[in-house]
């Protein structure tokens, strides 16, 4: 080995911004926090538009368990709907790039069923699943598929057909090319909507809940806002939100370990 | 040498100087000591050098393409033996990309064509994965690594991971790659990328190598650099080697025989045969007979040129 081995084993990763771009947020957050409760109380706006932070936080410390439960349980209906909606959204892909004829049928229909509005669908649903976890974990994945079909085909139309060219003259069969090429060519674009699904999943089980159930973000949000408890929708959300952010970190951050290259092409 | 005059250097620029450095370093020590890899198959193992009479690897007959209304190629003949490099010049768009893309099994000439493969006749469908094409662009693989790239024709006939990734380390050092295994394309210069895809290329062992234009984004240094190592890495593996170039002077050097086509609709219109002695060093260019050969090919090659400038041109 040469000299030429050592400079390319030495080139830099970079690492120490890692640290500092984690806890940035957080500052800012605390930050942001500590203001709204300083505004809350110099300008004297009553509980019943805008609670103190603090407040908040009170009220969910106060009964962690209730809210813990709850987060737990639309978990896993957003988790189980965005799972089968992604997974559900690429095989619809490959099956349209595939066969183009099916996709000039159903694609259509794809978009057409879209534009239901999920409340008047979720009604359906829960007519035709009852009060399960099953019936909120499927609006969610109704609503996360699509994105996810439509970004797939998109990295798909990306690909060079040189590229293809390349594969077939070295024998390549089709599922040769979709596994090392079509579907990681497409990784940036999914990853685009996976992003996307994954907030419209949540949206989908909290709707869900709305139906009826007796635990759940949902239902929380329902029997605070039937007791007028302020704080307490307010928690709700607070938690909801916290839900949401962390769904799109873990996707996001598989996303920058998966597509590492940054779609560059 | 002049090759530069025509090199559209957007991406060769990037690193040039680190290219050659690690080129000169390895050209240093592969002319003596690198020792054959064994995993190497020598399928062309017959030289060129037991003459004329020798059964041709591939030969075309009444090869014509069109697509549409554009006649691309029109009785074309070719025929090629084993171990030998030819080098193909001719104007822009006269069909060379596309005589690459028939060799390949990636079209199929019009009907009414021979086409014949070790004396068996084939379609050009049955030519998929018999040839190992490098097209004019290196089509790297953003998401796989040096290595990983150059194995991708191994891996799709099935060779295990394992094995694949250690007959490409072995060779790395050959192509100047050695150190850069686990970098990934877009931390590589032009040149090495180009490294890259003609490993590839070499890894895929097939009879024939098809090769697009190979240094055609490079710049001057870097490509001199690169056509020294290849005549060395040739001779040591002793493929049948079909070069695209625009440049004379590099088809004259890397070259057995230089084919000149005809402006589009493309056919051989000259059959040129180079017998400088080899190995052939870097000063054969301003040799007489270089320069007499590169005059009979110039004009011949200015001569279409001028007719597709004209066709165009109306
Ligand atoms: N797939 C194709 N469809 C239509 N025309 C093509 C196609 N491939 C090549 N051609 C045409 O055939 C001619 C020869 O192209 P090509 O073989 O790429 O030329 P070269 O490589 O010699 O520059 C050009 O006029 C080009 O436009
Ligand atoms: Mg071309």
């Amino acid at each position: 080995m040469t000299g030429v081995s050592t400079s390319a084993a030495t080139l830099p990763v970079a690492s120490t911004g890692r640290v500092h771009a984690a806890v940035k947020p957080v500052l800012w957050l605390a930050l942001g926090l500590l203001a709204i409760e300083v505004l809350v109380m110099a300008l004297e706006i009553r509980p019943y538009y805008l609670p103190r932070p603090s407040a908040i936080a009170a009220n969910i410390m106060a009964t962690p368990g209730a809210y813990l439960a709850g987060l737990w349980r639309t978990f896993l209906e957003t988790a189980l709907g965005f799972v089968a909606g992604s997974l559900f959204g690429v095989l619809m892909a490959v099956i349209f790039h595939r066969w183009v004829t099916l996709r000039e049928l159903f694609f259509p229909l794809f978009v057409v069923s879209q534009t239901i509005p999920v409340i008047a669908f979720g009604a359906v649903v829960v007519l035709w699943f009852g009060n399960t976890l099953f019936a909120k974990a499927v609006i969610s994945f109704y609503i996360s598929f699509l994105p996810v079909t439509v970004n797939t085909l998109l990295g798909f139309s990306s690909v060079d057909p040189r590229q293809v060219q390349l594969m077939r003259s070295f024998g390549a069969n089709d599922v040769q090319i979709l596994r090392r090429l079509y579907l990681p060519a497409a990784l940036p674009q999914l990853f685009v909507a996976l992003k996307l699904a994954s907030s419209l999943a949540l949206v989908g089980a909290i709707v869900g809940e709305w139906f009826g159930d007796t635990t759940g973000l949902g239902v929380l949000l329902l029997q605070a806002m039937y007791n007028e408890n302020v704080v307490g929708i307010w928690a709700t959300i607070v938690v909801s939100a916290c839900l949401g952010m962390g769904l799109y970190s873990l996707v996001s951050l598989a996303e920058r370990k998966i597509v590492f290259w940054g779609g560059e092409q | 040498m002049t090759q530069g005059t025509m090199a559209l250097s957007d991406e060769g620029s990037r690193g040039a100087a680190a290219d050659a450095t690690g080129l000169i370093d390895r050209l240093g020590f592969s002319s003596g000591k690198v020792t054959m890899s064994t995993n190497v198959k020598l399928e062309a193992v017959e030289p060129a050098v037991t003459g004329e009479g020798e059964k041709p690897l591939i030969e075309l007959r009444n090869v014509s393409k069109t697509f549409g209304a554009v006649k691309a190629l029109s009785d074309l003949e070719v025929s090629i033996r084993p171990g030998e490099l030819v080098t193909v010049v001719g104007p822009s768009g006269c069909g060379k990309s596309t005589l690459f893309n028939i060799l390949a099994g990636l079209e199929e000439p019009d009907p009414g064509n021979v086409l014949r493969l070790k004396g068996v006749s084939s379609t050009a469908s049955d030519l998929l994965g018999k040839v190992s094409f490098m097209p004019q662009r290196d089509l790297l693989l953003p998401w796989r690594n040096v290595i990983d790239n150059a194995i991708l024709a191994l891996e799709i006939e099935g060779m295990p991971r394992s094995e694949a990734r250690r007959q490409a380390m072995e060779m790395l050092p050959e192509f100047g790659l050695a150190g850069f295994e686990a970098q990934y394309p877009n931390q590589l210069s032009g040149g090495m990328r180009q490294r890259v895809a003609l490993m590839r290329t070499f890894l895929f062992k097939r009879d024939l190598m098809l090769l697009d234009e190979p240094f055609g984004a490079l710049d001057a240094l870097t490509r001199t650099m690169m056509q020294r190592w290849l005549l060395d890495v040739w001779q040591k593996h002793k493929r049948t080697v079909l070069f695209i170039t625009h440049d004379v002077d590099e088809a004259i050097f890397l070259g057995d025989r230089v084919l000149v086509m005809t402006a589009r609709p493309g056919r051989i219109k000259l059959e040129q045969v180079v017998d400088l002695p080899r190995p052939r060093k870097a000063d054969i260019v301003t040799s007489p007979e270089f320069i007499a050969l590169k005059k009979t090919l110039l004009e011949a090659i200015e001569e279409e040129s001028m007719k597709s400038f004209q066709v165009s041109g109306h």
